[in-house]
């Protein structure tokens, strides 16, 4: 019963470890969680702005996003979540949701009813502080998106924000031989970066054509990470990766 | 309000025509640019490139055709005024 979900608890416990040291009974703790695991489509909202959650959404596979609304309907990406994210954390002790979370492809969700959150907690002092350093990293990333979209023209804040989903994907052991699947679209990544469709489109032509990267399908192939980082002024030191390795 | 187009070339980095357009007092309000017909998103449309004074803001539709985009453009001058 319990087997087929070891690994789907291993991508929560894997992102914490990637942040944080887990003694053996913390790992234990957190491979037992309950959690009411569902798998949802591309691009269905699974909590909206202005819920009040009893539970917590734990991605076990697939991409999904968290986002706001202006009052004209024009959406804004603030940032993207993948296996291992907890995107909702925050509402364990911010009763009403101020921002939304949809998935970009189909993804498996876990969700964590917060009262075992809560337990969790008092039972586990070191993974509430596990938790926390998670929610100041996201907060960390928030300050990041700002900087990238408000400072950061063309194809160094398009490059910027590669840098960062392709070191997070790989310290989540997603990424082999500098390829990674990323299944966002040119009208998300839009959204993301404060850009047209038409400029997100032209800006992804000129990094083709200068071989900063490979596309092929959902396919993102990085050929020279040196580069790419030196294009998108990047440094992960926001990040706070315990992994340095994750980061190089 | 009338307003007056202009062949004009942009520099979008891509095989790109484009028109500038005036209103009356020959003040630039907006530039098109035809996307190439290689373009991924809108091949052959016509792109809000750049908009100012009531055409300034985030708002940068693609059309379909020439008199689409001035009739939209024609519009939102009306509007501004």
């Amino acid at each position: 019963m319990h087997s087929p979900f070891r690994h789907e608890y291993n991508s929560l416990i894997r992102k914490l470890e990637s942040i944080f040291t887990l003694t053996d009974d913390e790992r234990q703790a957190l491979q037992n969680l309950p959690m009411q695991v569902a798998m949802l489509k591309d691009n269905q909202d699974i909590v909206r702005e202005g819920d009040r959650p009893s539970r917590s959404c734990l991605i076990l596979s697939g991409f999904a996003c968290v986002y706001k609304m202006t009052i004209h309907g024009k959406r804004q990406i603030v940032s993207f979540v993948i296996a291992g994210d907890i995107p909702d954390l925050q509402s364990l002790h911010l009763k009403v949701l101020d921002n939304s979370v949809s998935t970009l492809s189909p993804c498996r969700v876990g969700f964590i009813p917060h009262e075992v959150l809560h337990d969790l907690c008092t039972r586990y002092p070191r993974l509430a502080a596990a938790f926390w350093r998670e929610t100041l990293i996201d907060a960390a990333i928030f300050r990041e998106w700002v900087m990238n979209v408000g400072q950061r023209e063309g194809a160094t804040r398009m490059a910027h924000l590669l840098c960062e989903l392709l070191v997070r994907l790989k310290a989540m052991g997603l990424v082999e031989d500098h390829t990674c699947d990323l299944p966002i679209t040119q009208s998300e990544f839009a959204d993301a970066l404060g850009f047209t469709t038409v400029h997100v489109n032209r800006v992804l032509k000129e990094m083709r054509a200068e071989g900063l990267i490979v596309i092929d399908g959902t396919r993102l192939t990085v050929p020279d990470w040196e580069r790419l980082k030196q294009v998108g002024e990047f440094d992960p030191t926001y990040l706070h990766l315990e992994n340095k390795q994750a980061a190089a | 309000m009338t307003f007056s187009l202009q062949p004009i070339r942009v520099a979008t980095g891509f095989d790109e025509e484009g028109m500038m357009v005036l209103d009356e007092e020959q003040r630039l309000v907006a530039v098109l640019v035809r996307l190439s017909d290689e373009n991924e998103v809108a091949p052959g449309q016509w792109y809000l490139e750049a908009g100012f004074g009531p055409l300034d803001g985030g708002s940068h539709p693609l059309f379909s055709n020439l008199d689409q985009a001035q009739d939209w453009i024609g519009q939102r001058l009306e509007k501004g005024r």
